[in-house]
Formats: structure tokens, sequence, C-alpha cells
């Protein structure tokens, strides 16, 4: 489809690469600055308990402790949508893990060591520890729920109650489709809280410059603008005054959007009269202090006719969100808009409640919620189809979404939207899906030991981002021509900068060796980006940048009619030069306008070309009261189809192919676009069959390490990942490009769930889909 | 950076010896590393001093003595004994086992003696290891003791070794001898079915669970071996709260017909004799299942080489 | 602190350094080295993103005492390219996209450096059971061990020429 363009939908090899593999690439983790102090910090040991009191005398008296703060020192609330959360626990813990005090020290054995003499004394409370307790009510974990700061209009706590945000999605009428249905099935599904795993731990470095209010962050996060906002917010700060740096990130997955060790590092600083500290988690506080992805228990309850066309669905989807409502509230209003999963649905209602739970805090995480709301939707349309005896693929096909239909949140979705029913049939012709195995071959299969089974799921997702959502580009021409490029945006290996300078090149005619984007954000001067999250910057970032490039295309034309004296609308570009559009040999080189056309005399006209582009997502509103409006950017479809092989005794999955399809609108970079969906395929496959916290029935996490909360290695890889990339362009996308970054984990705990069931002829409702838990159902099934 | 101690690495074995029967002092021995240092980063040992055993030649050596048997050094790196011709010809099981055990860089590190000392119930060497009926040799000031390595563990990460002691090595008699006994306890002595002289063993083998295929601790780890006189030996990891040799499996199985229909019996029956808990990597109920599965693996395996051999 | 010296080869350099008893060789060669390449993903064992080579096999450098590579050839990531030039092994990083966010990248590839150097034709499973030790939560593993095969052909072919 690429064949028009010379540089966009190429595969180039991403811009940084040469850092990475020489070790030269430096991340905050490598970071140190002269003096810089270290922190270790008093983590709750209990779920749910009254600070008493804290004493720190023995502490502070360790020679090199050089500050101890606790929650009475910092009375300030922070959160993106529901402000909850304390920097330090201030009066009561709220999950085992959270940070109660810190200590800033010289080195970190003493920071350590004075940890160990801090003591505390604390009253437990009960805990809330699953969907039912939050929801009972019995037990606040935030007791002053009523008094709490939220966005208002967006999300919807509830007094009184467990319930941090209440959405709510009605069209049609769902009493009237579930009387003009045939059958009425409900089916219950659920998966836990899971990690992000990111291979460099959060860590953050503050400086308070002594006697001003400047401050300045280095710090391993996705969105430097929001750090500065919130850490505005929260201490009172000039937006100015507050500068973020961002140099590598060592993964991020939506782990590092949002604020997390930043507002501590800073109140160290501060405590410190500006010394820089240093906070930077372990991997056992990577996993039991900072968030996790939420949990999830879907109910459904769908009228079908027995053709399977679905005449009614209802949904209760209810996140156990943890102990502060981060993005999870917000996960949860995206599962108000795209919950029910890629189809076209005329009579729903839906409910998504974000709970708060006293368990590690759930946010973000490559998917945001889909991966969770499709494995209850996907597996819900197997389910369907099994107890209609109607294959699932012609189920899924029957009632997908297409040109004309409306989503559940009303938009109407047109010839551009991209096209899920082509996605599934790509999947489906790959894997050679045929209908579910009969019985007979079911059983062959388990007698053999080794059962095989295919499975397909659809999937769609929108970026989940505010109607306002803005972003912007800045080029400057250097002296030689070459470009160099801010923008606001991070890349944490997705490779956002190759292919934004694939677009610049292309847009300005010129090798895509010669545009350089400048590799580490700086709030100070870099051009704002509202988050690096929701797999929305190729499509923002790339129209920015396409309207940066075409701004320094008209600079650089205004001066070449200067110089050439052509009337601009005469004028074309290419190969680096401006030129007469009849007469090419009339040209002038970028160069020789980059910093202002000089004449032999020495006279210069012109100027430095310094582009600016920006984009704000046109059209977009909130949702009202029944959750209708336009929050969709870009929706990108995709489906999966995979053949697993199952050791029936061990219950261990093996992944022969899993196919993965996306309508991408135009690829940008085939070579970077099959990473990411190879990339994004594995991490599911780790939702799928491994990945898991667990709790003591205190609520105690047991699995705080990589030994116990393992993710897939290279041995857990499937033996094929086929991705299949599909252009139907999107008319307001870069180049027609849509989003693919989170979209290729969606769906694959659901393509894995119902192969198993085409394997076995067992259904699993709960994830992971572990070798013991399928082992000892196939025991059970052999069981008389 | 993990907390204060001194460190040597002594040269020779008297050295190391008079290191440890220091008393004031909490002395650590640092065979690989791959458990001490995590429990020196999680302060669940503190030692003043820690010695390095790894220049110790004596516990370094790797000795095949036809007729005799295996000789490992304590310090020698379970990569070794993944790759040594010696090991995985004359002792599949603990070849099988040292190549799953950890990771690839992680085996380059652990070793036997650690792996053995450290006591876990999972410990992935020591089921091998009581198959092939090993013999720990132990130093100290006051001399030297042999114990055989079924004696040895005492409970979960605890074991019969005084503070003073340093296990130098452990012993395995050969699979290789005349009369197809194997020397050590347990052993019933019998003759070859075939009545051939110089028989090895038929087979060994170590069969793991984890909860993925990378590298994880055992969820059970069981290994198996028939010798010679095709008598079974059967231990299991992470099925008690030591490592376990089934002894009474071993009679029950030893004591059929040799038939392929042993397989079935020894998974109805090996569930007797383990004690499996549930934790955070497994329920009790899996552990069952899995010891279930892998004896009735193992036993029809090993069967069907023993019936090749006669064929 | 207990103090040693300790005199190794560091990328082919010889040093000697007075190191703490308890110090790692992963602390030991980012703090007093500057050499930051192998990163801390854990401190355990368990990522792999502190591999180095040590007398030419992999270790994980978070679990080995610097004073316990003394008398030891050490390599980096940072002793791979010389003269200015990538070495085979880290183009093939390069152009089959096998890394992401980079922070597994150093500690892969001396997995991968040190899997070449002891078997110049390794299968797919031998590829995979070599870097099982190196967690990666972005690449998803596949481009890795095709950029491995890739090196490892093209060293092959290179040695053949030679
Ligand atoms: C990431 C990771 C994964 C692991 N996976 C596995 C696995 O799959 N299977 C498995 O079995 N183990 C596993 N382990 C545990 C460990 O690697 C093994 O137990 C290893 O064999 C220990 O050997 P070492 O030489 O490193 O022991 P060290 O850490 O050196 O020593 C262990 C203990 O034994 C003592 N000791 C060591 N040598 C002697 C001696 N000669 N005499 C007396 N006492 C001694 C030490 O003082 C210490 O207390 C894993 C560990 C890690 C960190
Ligand atoms: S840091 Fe060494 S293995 Fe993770
Ligand atoms: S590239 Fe990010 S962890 Fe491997």
């Amino acid at each position: 489809m690429s064949d028009h363009y010379t540089v966009v939908g190429t595969a180039q090899t991403r811009s940084e690469a040469w850092q990475k593999v020489t070790g030269q690439a430096v991340y905050v983790h490598d970071f140190s600055l002269p003096g810089m102090l270290h922190t270790k910090i008093l983590h709750s040991p209990h779920a749910h308990a009254l600070i008493v009191a804290i004493d720190v005398t023995a502490a502070k008296a360790l020679p090199g402790v050089k500050a101890i703060l606790t929650g009475a020192d910092l009375p300030y609330l922070l959160g993106l949508y529901m402000v909850d959360k304390p920097i330090l626990a201030r009066h009561k813990v709220r999950y085992q893990g959270e940070p109660v005090a810190a200590v800033a020290a010289v080195d970190e054995v003493t920071a350590e060591r004075a940890v160990g003499l801090i003591k505390v004394t604390y009253s437990e409370l009960p805990a809330v520890l699953s969907v039912d307790a939050a929801l009972a009510g019995q037990t606040l974990v935030h007791e002053d729920i009523n008094e709490l700061e939220y966005i208002k209009g967006a999300f919807f706590p509830q007094p009184d109650s467990n319930i941090a945000s209440w959405h709510q999605t009605r069209r049609g009428d769902v009493q009237q489709g579930f009387a003009a249905a045939d059958f009425v099935f409900e089916d219950e599904l659920s998966l836990p809280q899971v990690a992000h795993a990111p291979l460099e731990t959060h860590v953050s470095i503050a400086q308070a410059h002594p006697a001003s209010n400047r401050v300045t962050i280095w710090t391993s996060a996705q969105s430097p603008f929001s750090v500065r906002n919130l850490l505005a917010k929260a201490f009172g700060l000039a937006r100015a005054d507050i500068k973020v740096v961002v140099p590598f990130i060592g993964g991020g997955f939506g782990g590092k959007a949002g604020i997390h060790l930043e507002p501590l590092a800073l109140a160290l600083s501060r405590a410190c009269n500006g010394i820089p500290v240093r906070v930077k988690a372990s991997r056992e506080e990577e996993y039991n202090q900072l968030p996790c992805r939420e949990g999830l228990r879907g109910r459904v309850k769908t009228g079908i006719t027995k053709g399977g066309k679905i005449t009614a669905m209802q949904l209760y989807f209810d996140w156990d969100g943890g102990a502060y409502a981060d993005y999870s509230v917000n996960v949860g209003r995206a599962a108000g808009y795209a919950g029910a999963g890629p189809y076209a649905l005329d009579n729903i209602e839906l409910h998504s409640r974000t709970l708060y739970t006293n368990k590690v805090f759930g946010t973000a995480y490559r998917g945001f919620g889909h991966l969770e709301t499709h494995w209850v939707i996907e597996r819900h349309m197997d389910l369907l189809a099994q107890r209609l005896q109607i294959d699932p693929y012609e189920l899924r096909q029957q009632n997908l979404l297409r040109e004309g239909s409306l989503t559940i949140s009303g938009e109407r979705i047109n010839a551009n939207s991209g096209r899920v029913d082509q996605c599934l049939s790509a999947v489906a012709s790959e894997i050679g899906w045929c209908g579910y195995r009969s019985a007979a071959e079911r059983a062959a299969g388990i007698a053999r030991g080794k059962a095989r089974g295919k499975g397909l799921a659809v999937l769609h997702k929108a970026p989940a981002m505010p109607a306002n959502t803005a972003t912007g580009a800045i080029m400057q021409l250097n002296e030689d021509g070459s470009v160099i490029m801010l923008l606001g945006a991070t890349d944490m290996g997705q490779g956002a900068y190759t292919v934004m300078a694939q677009i610049a090149a292309e847009i300005l005619a010129m090798p895509l060796d010669k545009i350089k984007v400048s590799g580490e954000v700086d709030t100070d001067h870099s051009p704002y980006d509202w988050q690096t999250v929701a797999s929305k910057y190729s499509f923002m970032g790339g129209n920015a940048v396409i309207r940066c490039a075409q701004d320094v295309l008209r600079q650089l034309k205004a001066t070449a009619a200067q110089v050439l004296r052509i009337p601009v609308d005469e004028l074309a570009h290419a190969n680096e030069r401006i030129y007469h559009v009849q007469h090419p040999e009339q040209f002038v080189t970028y160069q020789a306008l980059a910093m202002g056309y000089t004449y032999r005399n020495g006279n210069a006209i012109g100027g430095p070309i310094i582009g600016r582009g920006t984009y704000l997502a046109p059209g977009l509103t909130n949702l009202d009261d029944n959750g209708q409006g336009l929050p969709a950017l870009d929706w990108t479809y995709g489906a999966h189809g995979a053949e697993i092989e199952v050791d029936i005794e061990t219950g261990e999955v093996t992944v022969l192919k899993i196919a993965s399809a996306f309508d991408v609108g135009q690829v940008l970079n085939p070579k970077l676009c099959k990473g990411q969906v190879i990339g994004g395929v594995m991490q599911g496959l780790g939702s799928a069959l491994c990945e898991e916290y667990k709790y003591s029935p205190d609520g105690k996490l047991l699995n705080p390490s990589f030994t116990d909360n393992k993710i897939p290695t290279a041995q857990d890889t499937p033996r094929e990942i086929v991705p299949i990339l599909l252009e139907n362009p999107q008319a307001d996308g870069p180049f027609g490009a849509r989003g693919v970054g989170e979209h290729p984990m969606i769906s694959v705990p659901s393509v894995i769930g119902n192969a198993l069931y085409d394997a076995l002829g067992i259904n699993f409702y709960e994830l992971p889909l572990t070798p013991e838990k399928i082992a000892l159902a196939v025991a059970k099934l052999a069981r008389p | 950076m993990l907390t204060n101690f001194e460190y040597a690495k002594p040269i020779t074995l008297t050295h190391a010896v008079q290191c440890l029967a220091e008393k004031e002092r909490e002395v650590k021995i640092l065979s690989g590393g791959t458990d001490l240092l995590v429990a020196l980063r999680r302060k669940q040992v503190q030692p003043a001093l820690v010695i390095d055993i790894k220049g110790l030649k004596e516990l370094t050596a790797l000795t095949y003595t036809p007729g005799q048997g295996l000789s490992i050094g304590a310090a020698v790196c379970v990569n070794r004994l993944a790759e040594a011709d010696v090991v995985r010809q004359y002792f599949p099981a603990l070849a099988a086992a040292a190549r799953v055990l950890a990771s690839y860089q992680l085996r380059n590190r652990a070793t036997v003696g650690g792996n053995i000392c450290n006591a876990s119930p999972a410990a992935d060497l020591v089921p091998p290891l009581l198959v092939y009926e090993g013999v720990l040799e132990v130093v100290s000031q006051r001399g030297s003791r042999r114990i055989p390595l079924q004696d040895f563990f005492t409970g979960v990460k605890q074991h019969v070794l005084e503070r003073d002691e340093l296990l130098q090595g452990v012993f395995l008699p050969d699979t290789t001898d005349a009369t197809g006994a194997t020397g050590a306890t347990g052993a019933t002595g019998a003759t070859s079915a075939t009545g051939m002289t110089n028989v090895t063993d038929v087979g060994g083998l170590y069969l793991k669970q984890g909860r993925l295929k990378g590298h994880d601790l055992s969820i059970i780890g069981l290994a198996a071996r028939l010798n010679a006189a095709k008598q079974f030996r059967f231990a299991v990891a992470a099925a008690a709260p030591t490592p376990l040799r089934l002894f009474a499996l071993e009679e029950l199985l030893n004591a059929q017909p040799f038939t392929p229909a042993l397989a079935e019996l020894a998974a109805q029956a090996i569930n007797l004799y383990i004690h499996p808990i549930s934790d955070v990597r497994a329920t009790a109920e899996y552990r069952r299942h899995m010891a279930a599965v892998f004896v009735r693996r193992a036993v029809s395996s090993l069967v069907t080489a023993g019936g090749k051999q006669d064929g | 602190m207990a103090k040693h010296v300790i005199t190794c080869g560091i990328n082919g350099a010889a040093i000697s350094a007075e190191v703490d008893s308890g110090q790692t060789l992963l602390e030991f060669l980012r703090g007093e080295l500057s050499l930051f390449g192998a990163k801390e993903g854990c401190g355990e064992g368990e990522c792999g993103a502190c591999t180095v080579m040590v007398n030419g096999r992999a270790v994980n450098s978070c679990l080995m005492l610097a004073v316990e590579a003394d008398g030891c050839e050490v390599k980096t990531v940072e002793g791979l390219a010389q003269g200015g030039k990538l070495a085979i092994l880290q183009e093939e990083f390069v152009q089959h996209d096998a890394l992401q966010c980079g922070f597994c990248t150093p500690g892969m590839l001396m997995s991968a450096r040190a899997l070449l150097d002891r078997t110049s034709d390794p299968g797919e499973e031998e590829i995979k059971v070599a870097i099982a030790g190196n967690l990666c939560r972005c690449t998803g593993y596949l481009p890795i061990v095709s950029a491995i095969q890739a090196a490892a052909k093209r060293e092959r072919e290179e040695t053949a020429s030679e």
C-alpha cells in the first residue's frame, strides 16, 4: 500500500539502537549527581490499619541520615482523576507495601539501617480484599470518600461506599431486547491483578533548588508533562518552576504513566536543603508498592436469537482497583464505551465500577482495561456459540461492527473506520479455522496425551484520553540543512522517534538520516505532549509532525520565492531543494535557506527555519449520563487466531501458532510495527498463562518477586507469531495510520481460553490458565 | 551493597577448616553464592566472615574412576555436571537435573555443594544424588566423616552439618559394575537379570515441573533410576520438607514382575509416600497429581529401556 | 567494611582496584568503573539484566562479589564493539529489531556472546535455553532469537573466509 511513499512504510531500524547495543544509552537507573542522597522506604506490613504512632528518634540519630519524612510532614493528596493518594500514608495504611516513612541518607546501607530503626504502632482494621467485600461496603477503604476531590462529570464516586467511580452506558432498551431473544445466557469471568514488570524499576531523582521554587526532576516516566502538571498541583508550584527530564526509559507499559516516586523525591530533596535525592524502587517494591494492573470480575447477560443475532446485552464490570484510584477509574470509564467489544449492540446496559480494595492499587497497563474486558466478552462469545451450536467465527461475523453501525456510545462507524471483520477472516484463514473440532477428535487428542485446539478472538481499542488531548512538535533546520526535531512524547522502545523522523522525512522529501529527534524529553525545552499512553502518539504526534514539516516547507518556500523570484504557488520541493515546478534547474537548497539566505555581498534574507506543528483531537466529547458521546480519536481493530497444544497430564500449553491481525490504516514502519505485535502478543501470553498477584488471607502480597511472580522467558515463546497488518486508511490519520501499541496484548488470553475449549472441551473462566489449573481440570474430567 | 563482612579465600583445606572453627564470629561458606548472596541481600544472614571455597582444589575436582564411582567436589558448578561426558553417560539423571536447574548463567555459578547445603526442599540436584546413593564427605578441624545423603536433611533448610564443618564433596558409587549391586544402603545386592557381567544402569532421568517452561524452581521434581539389576530408585524434590528418597515405593515396585504395568502401580502408590504442601507455587493437589504423572512417565520409559536391553 | 585489592582484566585492559568485600561485581562495574551497560533489574539472579562474561562464561554479576573477580577476565557489553565499529552480534540485534526499551539488551548480548563462543551453530532451542535467564518484557524474544541465529551465521561465514 505504501508504494507511493518513499520513507513512510519502509522497514527502518530504530534510530537509537546503536546506543542500546553498546551500553551507551543512559537511563535514570544509571544517573547520579554529585552529593546525591539515597532513599529507603518503610512499608506498611498490614493491608489496612490505623497508624497510631511513629517514632523516628533512633533513626534520625544515625550518622549519615539527612532527612526522614512521614505522612505527617506531607499534607498533600495526589491523583489524576480522584485526588485520594498521600505521598506517604497519613493516619492509616490502605495496602501492604504502602510507604509509611522515607529516609534519605548518604548511602543505601545507611538509609536501610535507619528504616530498620523507625518504630510504627498500628492498629489493624478489617481489610477489604475482594470485589464482593468492596461492594458490600462494610468496611470503607476511604472513609473520607465523600470529601475527596475528583474530576466532576467524568467520574462518579458513590457516597459512603468503596465505589471510586460508577460508569453507566445505556442505549436502546435491554428489557425489550431480552424479550425479543430466543435465549438469554449469563456468564461470569474474572482475572487477577498482574504486574507491568518493566525491566527498569521506577526511579526518580529530584533536586529542589534552595531559596527558589525551582525544581528539577529526572525520572523514568512515560509522561513528563503529566508529572509536571500533577507536581505543580500538589505542591502549589508554577508549571514553569518545574523541569522534568526523561532520558531513556527501561520499559513502561502504562506503569510509568502518571506520577509515582517523583513527589517523594522532591519532598526529600526539599527536606535536605536542595541536595539531590534519588528514590529507586527495588524489584520487590515494584511489585508491592508501585501499581499493577487492576483485577476484574465481569458478569455478562446476553439475549440472542437462535440464529446467533444478539438482541441485548447487560454487563457488570467490577474492577478490583486496589487502595487508590489512580488510572483505574479511567480504565473503568474506557470500559464504559469499549467494554462490550467490537460488536453492534442495539440494546445495551453496561455498568463499570472501579472499586477500592486494600490491595496494591491499579493503574494503566498496556491495553487499558481492554485485555480484561475482552477476556470477558470474547470468552462469552465462544460460550454463546457453544450453547447455540454455531461456529464462533460465524457468530462473531454476524454481530461485528460494520460501516453504518453505531458503537455503544453512539458513534457511527464509517468506511474509514477500519475493518474488524477483515481482521477476523485474516486470522481465521491463517490458522486454518474450520469450526470447533468434534467430540471424537477431542477425545482422540486427550487420549494421545497432547490435545490440540484452535481459537479466535477479536478486539478493538480507541485511545482513552480527555477530549482536549494535544501534542506538539518543533523542528529546526541546522546550518548543513539537516533537521533536529523536538517532541514531547517519550520513546520507551515503541520506536516513536524513528517513526516521527520517517514522517518528517517523507513530508520534507529528504533523507531519513538527516533528521534527528532529540532523544531526551525536557519540559523546559520540548513541546507539550499530554502523555505517552493510549497508543495515540503515531496518530497525534504524526499529524503534529506533518504540520510541523509543512510549516518548515512554508518558511523555506517563502524565502525561496524571494531568492528565485518565483511565486510561492509555483514552487515545489524534492531532494532537499525548493525549485520551480516547470524549471527544476531554478532551485535553492534547504541548506542555503536554513539560517537565512545569504547573498554574495553578505546581505541576508529569511532567517533560521524553525517549524512548529500541533495537533488537538478535534470533535471529541465527554460522555453524557448514559455514556453517550464521542470519546474515540480512532478505533484500531484486530483479531487473534491461535493453535495450541496441551499436555493433558502436566497441563502445559504450547502455542504452536498465533496470528495477529490489526487494521493499522497505513503501516508507518513494518519492522517496528511487527515488533510491537510480537512483543505485545508475548506480554498477552503472560497474562494468559502465568501472571498473577497472590495474596494471603490477611492481604499480604505473597509473590513480590520474579521468583514467584513469573513473566514469560524465551523458552515460553510460541513456535510462531504471525503479524498481519491490514491497511484500510483512516482519513484523518497521518498517511492514513492508526495506533497499534497496546492492541497486540488484547484478547490474547481470550484466544487461548477459546483454543483450550476446542482442545479439551473445558471452559475456563479465570485467568491465568496455569498448567496446574488445566491439569487438574482435565483430571477431574477423567474421574467418574 | 551487602552488609559488612570480612572475606577470605583459603587455598588449603587446612586453612579453610581453621577459619570455620572460629567460634566468636558468625562464619558463612561461600560457594557459587547464588543462594548466599540473595540471603545476604535480604538480610536473612549477617555473617562477620565469609569464606570462599572456590580456591580449594579438593572441592573443584570432578573425577570418575571406573568401577568405583564419581567424586564431585562441592564447589563444582552445575554446568560442569550438565556438560561432563561421564556424568551424562553414567549418571544421566544427575546431568538431566543439572540442565534444568535455574538459568544458564546461574548454572555457571551455582554449585553442587551449595545446592545440597542450602537444603531447600526443592533442590534439583538432590533427588538424582539420592537415587545414585550419594555419600557426603565432610571435613572439619576435628577430622572427617562420611554421611549418606539420605541422612543429611533434617528439615526445611536444615541439615546435620555442624557449624565448623565443610562439605568437601559427594561420592556416587559407580553405576557400572560387575555385580549390579550398588554398594550403598538400600541396595538389594541382587545380580543382574541377564546375568551379564560389567553391566550398567538401564537408565536414569529427572523430570521437573515449573510454572512456566523457562527457568523456575521446581513445583515438583522426580529422579528415577533403573539400575543394572533392574531395581528402581526414586527420589523427589518439593514434595516434602526435605528432598526424599522413596524407599517404600522402590520396594513395592522391585517386588513385582518387571512389566509395563509397573508404571500404573507406581502412579497409584507414589502419593502414599510423599507429603507435599500448598504454597504460593502450587497446591498440594497439583504436586500430588504431578508426582503420579512423573513416576508413571519415568517408570514407563525405564521399563521400555529395560525391555529393549533384554530384547 | 573490609577492603581487598583485586586485579582483573576488564574488556581486555588490566586493572587493579580496591573493593569492599560486600560489593557485588555489578556494583563494582557500575559504581567504580562507570561501566553502566550491565543493569540491575532484580539483584537476585532472576532477570539477567546484569549478565557479563567472567572467564568466558556468562554470569549474573549481581550474584557475584567483586572480590571473586580477582584474577578473572571480565567482559561487558562495552567490550563488544571494537575499533569504533559494532560487532556482528550488535549489528544483527539492530537489524532484527531485537531490542525495544534496550534495558535487557546489554545482558542479552552477553548471554548471546557466551553462547556463540561455545557453539558456532546453535539451534533455536539452544538459543532459547541460553537466554531464558534474560528476561525481556518488550520484544517477545523471537526477534532476539533471529538476531542470534543471523549473527552465528555471519560469524561462521567470516571464520570460513579467514
Ligand atoms: C534465580 C535463581 C534461580 C534458582 N533456581 C534453582 C532451581 O531451579 N533449582 C535449584 O535447585 N536451585 C535453584 N536456585 C538455588 C541455587 O542456585 C542452588 O541451590 C545452587 O545450587 C546453590 O549453589 P551455590 O554454590 O550458589 O550456593 P551458595 O549460595 O554458595 O551456598 C548455599 C548455602 O550452602 C552453604 N554452603 C555452600 N557450600 C558449602 C559447603 N561446601 N559446605 C558447607 N556449606 C556450604 C552456604 O553457606 C549457603 O548457606 C536458584 C537460585 C536463584 C538465585
Ligand atoms: S540484576 Fe542480576 S539477575 Fe537481575
Ligand atoms: S527491550 Fe525492553 S526489556 Fe528487552
